[in-house]
């Protein structure tokens, strides 16, 4: 093993920030903001490869297969709504969507 | 035996329950004939029960409450106390049930009364009967509530109502005493049987027996509107006649001296009760006979009455004479049914006028009134020979005979009394029947002609009359042969002096003159042409002493201002400063302030999902930054 388990956490850290930083600045394209989800999901994903690595144990390599197949579901049914919002009111801008704002 | 004694109490019961469930569906005459003969079957279940009476009998029934010490069965005593009482109350209701017949000819709501008026029995007889304290209790309470329905009975007219619940609340008063003495005895005895409660006396302290003679007296003060819980007995009048009648005679005021009766061989040995029992009674019979002096209504004035003989009732009880007391209830029973049912037949007669002024030259104008009347005023003054003489007077004389200053002071609180119930009750005769003078135009007139009445309502007051006339045969003083009822009742008497022939013929012939007295007295006031005088006196407002007399000493005001107003004080600042000010006005600012908060919060649901974001960013760095902080 040449990669130490410090440097996956820091890896993982940067790319979990940089996920956040992109769900909350680029709010005017949802499609970037589930881009930022994909990306700090993946981070859990490389900390539990890493954790299941550094001990010997299959369990977080099952769970990465688990959060694959959740996320891809996810994508799946997020991609399906914003067809939906963008037919309807033709953007995909978050902030435009308040309709359940408490009146 | 045990089947006369379940008819005695199952019969108006019976009655009860059928016209309740039935009665509405059936004809008139029905309801009426039904009231009236479970009440004469039983009294002659009543009758057989006397003639096959050999010993005091404890009848159990059936099993009640049972719970590991407490035994409370449905058990009947029939001694000669509760015999004698049986027969007088279901005789004297029977003919009062006849009676309504006829007064309440035309009343709407005939099925609820002669349903009331049967239950009413029913629960009398219970209470008499009754051998263990709680089903004397039951008996009690359902008297309560009998009266309390019954006075109220025209209930569509606020007064009415309101004195039907002020009967019941102060007889509450009362019944709170009575409540609270039967769990001591449970407490202190171990058993609630009254003849076994009666028989354990000496095994108790004395102030243990005290403290329960005085609660038992408090609950025959409510109970019999003795002083000072008198003041429901006069609203009372609110109802029917044939209910006061019925509640003056036999069925409710009775209750109280009789409870004091039943208990006496335990509370009798303390001098203290005793005492203030005859205190009581003493004092209420003095002051009742100087309200009924001023007191203008027709049946206040027989209220009034009632009050003062039950007061008699008492002081014969505190002085150890249950035979005078019992011979002095019944008599009284005979005569204030008669005097109460002859008012009804003039109040009728008169289209419902009250006012003794009012009235006047009835002693033509309803001669089959006027007749059984007189006599019944005759009992009630006391003039020999009829009962209420023979059975005052034996009150009179057990009183004298148990000596001493005290005693002998209440003994002449009694003679004043008695000699002020002359004085009242022909002041009443003379006027209601007196003629009316034809020159004087002061008097004003009748309401039109006299209204006929139905001929069962005189026909009642015959058997009435006579037996109130002769019913000192009951129980005839000693130079004149044995009384009937005094070897009936021997076993129950406390020991009292017994005084010679010459005495007890001395005493009686005092009290005859007394009584006489104020017959003349009240003939001097009230005979003749001086009756026109004092009704066109009695036209301007009374003013010093009759006004403080018809107002009942102002003993209603004195309770208005020590009780009612204060409580209403305190209920209005417990509700308009403790409720609404305090309790409702927090939780309403409370309300308020989290709503406010709310809608403070609410501000930042803003519906941008942006801000959402950011906010669980920010919240979420914060955590993570704590825990390190914390681990780190």
């Amino acid at each position: 093993m040449i990669v130490p388990l410090t440097h996956l956490l820091i890896l993982a850290s940067i790319l979990f920030a940089l996920g956040l930083l992109c769900v909350l600045i680029w709010r005017s394209n949802v499609i970037m903001m589930l881009i930022g989800i994909e990306i700090m999901l993946n981070a859990a994903m490389l900390v539990f490869v890493a954790g299941s690595n550094h001990w010997g144990m299959a369990d977080g390599q099952v769970f990465a297969l688990m959060i694959m197949a959740m996320t891809s579901a996810e994508v799946s049914l997020a991609l399906a709504m914003v067809v939906y919002l963008h037919r309807r009111k033709k953007t995909v801008n978050v902030d435009e969507f308040r309709e359940l704002r408490d009146q | 035996m045990k089947t006369a004694l379940e008819l005695i109490i199952l019969l108006p019961f019976l009655g009860a329950i059928g016209n309740i469930l039935l009665g509405r569906f059936l004809p008139r005459r029905v309801v009426e004939i039904t009231a009236c003969s479970v009440i004469w079957g039983s009294f002659f279940a009543a009758l057989y029960a006397l003639d096959t009476y050999s010993a005091p009998a404890v009848v159990e029934v059936g099993a009640w409450l049972t719970s590991f010490d407490l035994k409370v069965p449905i058990s009947f005593c029939l001694d000669p106390l509760a015999l004698s009482l049986c027969l007088m109350i279901t005789f004297v209701c029977g003919l009062i049930h006849l009676y309504s017949i006829g007064y309440m000819r035309d009343d709407p709501g005939h099925v609820r009364f002669f349903a009331l008026l049967n239950l009413f029995v029913g629960a009398m007889l219970v209470l008499v009967l009754a051998e263990n304290l709680p089903l004397l209790y039951l008996g009690w309470e359902g008297v309560g509530f009998c009266s309390y329905a019954l006075i109220g009975f025209w209930y569509k007219e606020v007064k009415n109502a309101t004195a039907g619940r002020k009967a019941f609340i102060v007889t509450r008063i009362g019944d709170i005493g009575l409540a609270i003495a039967i769990v001591w005895i449970f407490k202190v005895f171990g058993t609630l049987s009254i003849t076994e409660v009666n028989r354990m006396g000496q095994l108790v302290p004395m102030e243990v027996i005290t403290a329960l003679g005085l609660l038992l007296l408090l609950a025959a003060m409510g109970k019999s509107a003795q002083a000072p819980l008198m003041v429901w007995l006069p609203d009372a009048m609110a109802g029917p006649t044939p209910v006061s009648a019925q509640i003056h005679a036999a069925t409710m005021v009775t209750a109280g001296v009789y409870l004091l009766m039943r208990m006496f061989p335990l509370i009798g040995v303390s001098a203290v009760v005793t005492g203030a029992i005859a205190v009581t009674g003493a004092f209420t019979a003095f002051y009742a006979a100087t309200c009924a002096l001023a007191e203008r209504d027709l049946k206040r004035i027989l209220a009034y009455s009632t009050i003062s003989q039950i007061g008699f009732m008492m002081l014969a009880v505190g002085c150890g004479a249950i035979t005078a007391a019992t011979f002095h209830l019944i008599v009284h029973a005979f005569f204030k049914a008669l005097l109460f049912l002859g008012a009804g037949c003039i109040i009728t007669a008169l289209h419902h006028e009250q006012d003794i002024f009012r009235m006047g030259g009835l002693r033509r104008a309803l001669p089959g009134v006027f007749w059984p009347f007189l006599a019944g005023a005759l009992c009630l003054a006391g003039v020999p020979p009829t009962g209420g003489f023979f059975s005052k007077d034996s009150i009179l004389t057990a009183v004298w005979a148990k000596g001493g200053m005290f005693y002998g002071a209440l003994y002449l609180v009694a003679m004043f009394a008695v000699f002020l119930t002359a004085v009242y009750t022909f002041r009443m005769l003379f006027v209601v029947f007196g003629d009316r003078l034809a020159a004087n135009s002061l008097e004003p007139d009748l309401h039109g002609p006299v209204k006929p009445l139905p001929g069962i309502m005189k026909i009642i007051l015959i058997p009435l009359a006579l037996l109130g006339l002769v019913s000192g045969i009951f129980n005839l003083p000693a130079y004149l042969g044995n009384g009937l009822l005094q070897s009936f009742l021997a076993p129950l008497n406390a020991e009292g002096g017994h005084l010679s022939h010459a005495t007890e013929l001395g005493l009686q012939s005092v009290a005859a003159i007394v009584a006489l007295s104020g017959l003349a007295v009240a003939w001097w006031y009230f005979g003749r042409q001086r009756r026109a005088m004092r009704i066109a006196r009695a036209a301007q407002p009374p003013t010093g002493v009759t006004a403080f007399l018809q107002a009942g000493w102002y003993v209603d005001n004195l309770y208005s201002l020590l009780f009612i107003r204060p409580y209403k004080r305190l209920s209005s600042i417990l509700w308009e400063r403790i409720d609404e000010g305090v309790i409702d006005d927090s939780l309403d600012r409370m309300a308020v302030q989290l709503g406010r908060t709310g809608q403070g919060l609410g501000r930042w649901g803003s519906g941008r999902v942006s801000a959402y974001m950011l906010s669980l960013a920010c919240g979420a760095t914060l955590m993570v930054g704590w825990f390190a902080w914390v681990v780190l």
